[in-house]
């Protein structure tokens, strides 16, 4: 009879142990930095959550990834962008991306200094816009990774695009050194305003693939952006 | 009561511009931000004032030489006047290129008085402005109670020198400070003290037209309506210092001094022995609740030689600006050594190196000379600086160590019609306001007449690729007098990669410039949207923004 009830209670409490154990995970807090509407559902966390990598591929790569941060440096984030060459500051601020509240860095493109230099840009930056080297070298990139974990930054990754060379258009194919929560892979269907001389680029039709470890089925979104 | 101590200021008016103008008779004025910031007195004649737009400048004055703002140069010109005042006075305190603040007394006693001791440092000055061609340079000596007064006074006596072309120095009476800042304007507070454009303002709409106005009131009052700004208001206004001053022990020797068993000469070394320095220097501070505003750098050679100087800011030094001014007092005063050296025996071909030997260093002192308590740089939940941004601030300040300061940037509005101008990049380091919300952003939404329209490239490429655009008969295309293409285009070629064209708009001709043959630009640009299929039968489409220059096609921008 004792014994009977020793167990009972035993059961009870394991039971309410998970119970409450449910209850903690079940609201499970993640801390995310908030992104504008028009891109919020291609996320799978309708945000970008802190200590995870998105990439953004495709020829629309870089346009993306800058709307992806515009929210966030309004709301008084900071971020770095590193290593991207070329980028339109007017097509950034366009996008809303607050300029007084960003900074360009551009490191050497050898492995170990790169990662040096990202390292230290994502102890005080909440954001970084990044384009990886060719060359970086895997333990260079995991190390950035963990650290990118620790300090509860967001990490996007751009192609940097290079003209009349065929090899890196289509640079998806090669070995990539950071493994990424979220990949969103853009292509360009179309661009409409423009007719044989007359009105000017307007919109275009982009296809987005997101896919990726975090994401639990891929998917595809056709969205019209205005650039 | 302690008896108040006296201050001069010399002032050199304008001096980046009078450093930049390459000779005296040529208007000129620096450009900052698309702002005049500072001109020479023969723009002044024609009517160019400091915050005007830079075409206002140049329809009132033609001819004026326009150049940019460039910190350091207007920093090196400066060492030169900083030494002749420092042979006359010992310990003296360089605000900023242009302007030396030194405590009066001693100077004034040993000289026999104020008035004799002003124009005894612009005799000296006027042979060092004969040597090196300054001659438009105007020097303004005042001698007052408080910083303020000194500085009005400066002002006011470079401009008396400027009308009487003699100079005049202007001195405040002992004790009559209050009286003869009582009727001066407000605005003298904007201009002087670092007070901002909206408060000055707000004071003159509240009917508060001079300082004894605002000295009227009661310290309360002010400080009712506008909390520790309007008790700086006040004591600025009566003639004291902005901030009371507080007391705080002095820091261990260890913090300090550093001491270098072997003399150093590696710049590099001793910088970073300031730096450990500084870092520890402001902690202390920190933890007592205060901040050194004014602080003595001492440097010793081995050869016995000091060099020591004051550097004062009003919001406190940080570690990123005491080494900032270790630096600049470090550079000039090796400088002068080595000149020093090759100048005293012309036989001995000293080399640069070799005369750095000589001059390694022994002895790095920082001494605070005053501290008050920090109040105002308390962070604030909304507005203002945020925690994210002191950390952010810190990173930049580390990735510009890392790398250089050149590869640490952010970007300024300064306006363009060209997609590459609309923005210019400066070194993150030399902007002192990080992340505070500035004028750029009131102004971005201005675009120039003859820009390109929305939506930007996000890809611009500093240096144009060089492409061909053909026609259907591979013909290269080009633009007639009438701004028309000669045929459709077709193709487009970059490097062996060939996209076909499936639209285009444009052309849209830019001619800036037309009245400077060196810096006209006469071109056309055209939006194309391409095709490319690759090997595996994908179609890539691609927008371009191409431009034709002199008879070549170049694509400036991708829209990616």
């Amino acid at each position: 009879m004792q014994l009977d009830t020793k167990q009972r209670l035993t059961e009870l409490s394991i039971k309410e142990l998970l119970a409450t154990q449910q209850l903690d995970t079940k609201p499970q807090v993640v801390e995310r930095l908030a992104v504008a509407d028009d891109v919020r559902e291609l996320l799978p966390d309708s945000g970008l959550v802190r200590g995870r990598i998105v990439r953004c591929s495709g020829d629309a790569g870089l346009s993306l990834a800058l709307s992806l941060c515009s929210l966030a440096t309004q709301q008084g984030s900071w971020l770095g962008v590193v290593g991207v060459e070329h980028l339109g500051l007017l097509a950034a601020v366009e996008h809303g991306v607050a300029l007084e509240r960003t900074v360009l860095v551009h490191p050497p493109k050898t492995s170990r200094e790169w990662s040096i230099t990202v390292a230290a840009a994502i102890e005080g930056l909440d954001l970084l816009i990044v384009a990886v080297p060719e060359r970086l070298s895997v333990n260079d990139a995991r190390r950035v990774q963990t650290r990118l974990q620790s300090r509860r930054a967001v990490m996007i990754i751009v192609e940097n695009t290079v003209l009349s060379q065929s090899r890196s258009m289509n640079g998806s194919n090669e070995a990539q050194q950071f493994l990424a929560d979220v990949v969103l892979d853009t292509k360009t269907k179309s661009w409409s305003g423009v007719d044989r001389g007359a009105g000017y680029l307007q919109h275009r039709d982009v296809r987005i693939r997101v896919s990726g470890r975090r994401v639990a089925r891929e998917r595809n979104y056709l969205v019209t952006r205005s650039c | 009561m302690p008896a108040p101590r006296r201050l001069a200021v010399l002032r050199c008016l304008d001096w980046s511009a009078v450093v930049a103008a390459k000779n005296s008779t040529t208007p000129c004025a620096v450009i900052h931000a698309q702002r005049v910031i500072s001109r020479t007195p023969a723009a002044m004649r024609y009517g160019v004032q400091v915050g005007m737009r830079r075409r206002h400048a140049q329809a009132l004055c033609p001819d004026i030489e326009i150049v940019a703002h460039q910190p350091s140069r207007d920093r090196t010109a400066f060492d030169a006047v900083v030494r002749v005042v420092n042979e006359l006075v010992p310990l003296i305190e360089v605000s900023e290129p242009g302007l030396i603040v030194f405590a009066a007394r001693g100077p004034s006693r040993y000289m026999g008085g104020d008035g004799l001791m002003a124009l005894k440092i612009v005799e000296a000055l006027k042979t060092l402005v004969a040597d090196s061609q300054l001659t438009d340079l105007l020097v303004g000596v005042g001698v007052g109670d408080s910083r303020l007064a000194a500085q009005i006074a400066s002002h006011a006596s470079a401009m008396a020198s400027s009308s009487a072309n003699l100079f005049v120095p202007y001195v405040v009476e002992p004790d009559k400070t209050n009286e003869w800042l009582a009727p001066q304007s407000v605005r003298v507070l904007g201009e002087f003290a670092n007070i901002n454009r909206e408060t000055i303002s707000l004071l003159e709409r509240l009917g508060l037209n001079t300082l004894h106005d605002v000295c009227a009131l009661s310290e309360s009052i002010l400080a009712g309506r506008f909390g520790e700004l309007g008790v700086e208001l006040h004591r600025l206004s009566r003639g004291d210092e902005q901030y009371p001053l507080a007391v705080v022990p002095h820091p261990p020797e260890h913090l300090c001094i550093e001491k270098f068993d072997q003399p150093v000469s590696d710049q590099q070394i001793i910088i970073n022995s300031v730096q450990r320095m500084a870092v520890a220097f402001t902690e202390y501070y920190s933890v007592h609740g205060s901040v050194c505003v004014r602080i003595v750098i001492a440097f010793e050679s081995e050869a016995g030689k000091r060099s020591e100087r004051l550097w004062y800011r009003p919001q406190g030094l940080t570690t990123s600006a005491i080494i900032e001014n270790a630096k600049w007092q470090l550079e000039a005063w090796l400088a002068s050594q080595i000149s020093g050296d090759i100048s005293g025996n012309p036989e001995n071909h000293a080399l640069e190196n070799h005369a750095l030997e000589n001059h390694g260093l022994v002895r790095v002192q920082l001494i605070a000379d005053e501290v008050r308590t920090d109040t105002a740089r308390q962070l604030r939940l909304w507005g203002g600086s945020t925690q994210t941004d002191e950390t952010a601030s810190q990173a930049i300040g580390r990735l510009s160590e890392l790398l250089g300061s050149s590869a640490v940037q952010v970007a300024k509005w300064q306006g363009g019609r060209d997609i590459l101008d609309s923005y210019e990049l400066v070194s993150a380091t030399h902007v002192r306001t990080i992340g505070s919300a500035s004028s750029s952003d009131q102004m971005t939404t201005q675009k120039w007449r003859g820009a390109l329209p929305n939506p930007s490239p996000s890809v611009v490429y500093a240096e144009p690729i060089q492409v061909q655009i053909n026609d259907q008969f591979g013909k290269l295309l080009s633009v007639n007098a009438r701004h028309e293409l000669s045929a459709s285009p077709v193709v487009v070629v970059i490097g062996s990669t060939h996209y076909k064209v499936n639209s285009w708009a444009g052309p849209w001709p830019v001619e800036e410039r037309w009245w400077d043959l060196a810096r006209s630009r006469r071109l056309v640009r055209l939006q194309l949207v391409c095709e490319k299929i690759t090997a595996d039968n994908v179609s890539q489409i691609l927008a371009m923004l191409a431009i034709l220059e002199h008879g070549e096609w170049t694509v400036a921008a991708i829209y990616s």
